[in-house]
Formats: C-alpha cells, sequence, structure tokens
C-alpha cells in the first residue's frame, strides 16, 4: 500500500541501492507530520459511533423522502445499511490517517464506488450531505488540535470530490 | 509491499476495526523512535560494503574448502557473484528496517532464494553463516559497540547520540533469522 516509506524503498530498489540520506531525509519528514494524523486517527477512532450516527441522522433530515415506501432508508434492514455505510466510510478515514496517505480510500472506499451505486440505484447526494455534515462539525480544539483537524477534514473532501 | 502503518491497517480492516488504543500507541513509539530506525539504516547502509566483505571473507575463513578448485567461491567470478548476493540480502534488510515490516524483505528476496540457491548448488549453510556475520557487525554498529579488536585497520565508530537501542536492535535481528531460517 502506497505511502512515504513504500514509494521510497521501492525507488531505491529499482535503482539497486541502500537507503540514500535523502531517502531517509523524507522518511523523517513524514513522520514528523504524523502525530497529527495519530491524534485525529485517535479521536476518530474513540468516538466513531456518534460521528457516523450525527452524520446519517443529518443526511436523513436533509432528504427525508429516503423514509418513503421503496426509498433507500425505509425499512430498519436499510436503516442500519445505511448507517454502516457511513461508519465504513468513517474507518476508512481512521485507515488513512495512520497510513499518512489515500491509499485505504482509494483501494477500499472509491474503487468500484460509482458502479456500485448505480447498480443498486443508491442516490449519492445523501452520502455528500453526511460526510460534509461530519466535516463542518468538527471543531478544534474541543474534538481535536487544529493541525488534526486539517488533516482530517481534508480527507473527508476528498471522499466528497470522490461522488462528484 | 507493507510499512508499519499499512501492516496496521490490513489487519484491522480483516476485523472491521477502527485503529484505536493499543495499536495506535505502538504506531506512535514507531514515531517517537524514528529518529533511531533511521540511524539504524544509515550506519548499515553506510558501511555495507564492509559489512558484506567481512561476512564473506570470515565464511571463508572458516571453510577454505570454498575458495579451492571446485569450492563455490573459487574462481573470481563466483566469489564476486557471492559478494554480490550479500549486499542484495543486506539492502532488503536495510528497506525492511527502514518501513518496519517485513513484507518487502520476503517478497522480493526470500520467496524462491532456498530453491534457486538449491538448484545452482550454492551451499545453504555457508550462506546462512555469512548472513549470521552481517547480523553480528550489523547489530554491533547499531548499538555503537564494535571494536577496534574486532574493526582492526577498518574500525569505524559512527557518530550517533547514545541511547536505549534495544528495541530497534532487536528488531533488526529478527530481519537476519528472518533471512537465516528461510534458508535452512
Amino acid at each position: 500500500m502506497k505511502s512515504v516509506v513504500t514509494t521510497v524503498v521501492t525507488s531505491a530498489d529499482a535503482a539497486g541501492r541502500f537507503p540514500s540520506s535523502s531517502d531517509l531525509e523524507s522518511v523523517q519528514g513524514s513522520l514528523q507530520r504524523a502525530a497529527a494524523r495519530m491524534e485525529a486517527a485517535e479521536k476518530l477512532a474513540s468516538n466513531i459511533d456518534n460521528v457516523a450516527q450525527e452524520a446519517y441522522d443529518a443526511c436523513i433530515k436533509k432528504y427525508s423522502y429516503l423514509n418513503n415506501e421503496g426509498e433507500a432508508n425505509s425499512t430498519d434492514t436499510f436503516k442500519s445499511k445505511c448507517l454502516r455505510d457511513i461508519k465504513h466510510y468513517m474507518r476508512l478515514v481512521n485507515y488513512c490517517l495512520v497510513v499518512g496517505g489515500t491509499g485505504p480510500l482509494d483501494e477500499w472506499g472509491i474503487a468500484g464506488q460509482r458502479e456500485v451505486y448505480r447498480s443498486l440505484n443508491l442516490p449519492t447526494a445523501p452520502y455528500v450531505e453526511a460526510l460534509s455534515f461530519a466535516r463542518n462539525r468538527g471543531c478544534a480544539p474541543r474534538d481535536m488540535s487544529s493541525q488534526a483537524l486539517v488533516e482530517y477534514n481534508s480527507l473527508l473532501d476528498y471522499i466528497i470530490n470522490s461522488f462528484s | 509491499m507493507l510499512d508499519a502503518f499499512s501492516r496496521a491497517v490490513v489487519s484491522a480492516d480483516s476485523k472491521t476495526a477502527c485503529i484505536g488504543g493499543d495499536e495506535l500507541q505502538s504506531l506512535k513509539n514507531f514515531i517517537s523512535e524514528g529518529n533511531k530506525r533511521l540511524d539504524a539504516v544509515n550506519t548499515i547502509a553506510s558501511n555495507a560494503s564492509c559489512i558484506v566483505s567481512d561476512a564473506v571473507a570470515g565464511m571463508i575463513c572458516e571453510n577454505q574448502g570454498l575458495i579451492q578448485a571446485g569450492g563455490n567461491c573459487y574462481p573470481n567470478r563466483r566469489m564476486a557473484a557471492c559478494l554480490r548476493d550479500g549486499e542484495i540480502v543486506l539492502r532488503y534488510i536495510t528497506y525492511a528496517l527502514l518501513s518496519g515490516d517485513a513484507s518487502v524483505l520476503e517478497d522480493r528476496c526470500l520467496n524462491g532464494l532456498k530453491e534457486t540457491y538449491t538448484a545452482l548448488g550454492v551451499p545453504l549453510q555457508s550462506t546462512g553463516r555469512a548472513v549470521g556475520i552481517m547480523k553480528a557487525s550489523s547489530l554491533a554498529h547499531i548499538n555503537n559497540t564494535n571494536s577496534e579488536e574486532y574493526g582492526g585497520k577498518r574500525f569505524r565508530k559512527m557518530e550517533m547520540k547514545d541511547g536505549d537501542c534495544s528495541a530497534i536492535t532487536s528488531e533488526a535481528a529478527s530481519y537476519f533469522d528472518r533471512v537465516i531460517s528461510a534458508l535452512s
């Protein structure tokens, strides 16, 4: 999976050389920035149920027609699946924060996303609403430090963009 | 290829769980101890040719048959191949040490190595011995405990801040052991 370290190792290996000082330099750079990401990952992991629930509630509130007969949020099974989807995205955000790249989201969230939602006839606007609610809900320093919040929000923006 | 962080992600994903608590704590340790790791990689990479040639020479000293006619290091061509392989193995070990995960070493170096050596008639025991010597000298370099007694004319001490390097040392040792066990 792509990260700063694996990129460095791949290019060193392609050239058949030992890790050079510039390789070590770039790894160190990523480690220095990692503390904020870890903080965001930790805060998100400890509160993921609430974050997902609030985001889900917000999107159902805006698109209340989804509760109507035959719509995507009409039965209890559908409701729990919608909530589960939001939670999946949050979990992938947690992974991306840990890895320090968008690898987990790309590989497990975004690849094939359009095809799946089309074939299941799901609207994507509610997902966008849920994720942007989660993004606007985060607040520094109440939830996490401002640098951590920047990392967290940029990943949410990344998913939101993938829906358009 | 994985590193310590993506390894944690892959194992958390198999349980559909978030990464928090203990796992995150060990990654935070990885970050805070990062400079030790970089110093360790640097000290091995900087002394690589010395480590490798010393290991191959040591292996031959213990088993002179290798450089007599019919031995596996006999003409220069085969000795050169031996030195080259030692350097390759050490290089993949530095990659594993840098990424904090053995996957790059396993996938790109050890996978099929034993079968290749068996097919080419390379003696696995001698190879294992050479890796063992590389391990000893690399660990001495990481801890800066290499001495003039062993280093002789080529003795060199790196400029590093002293500290507790037991964790990174045992991690490095585990990668060397992995190579040795893959060859036996």
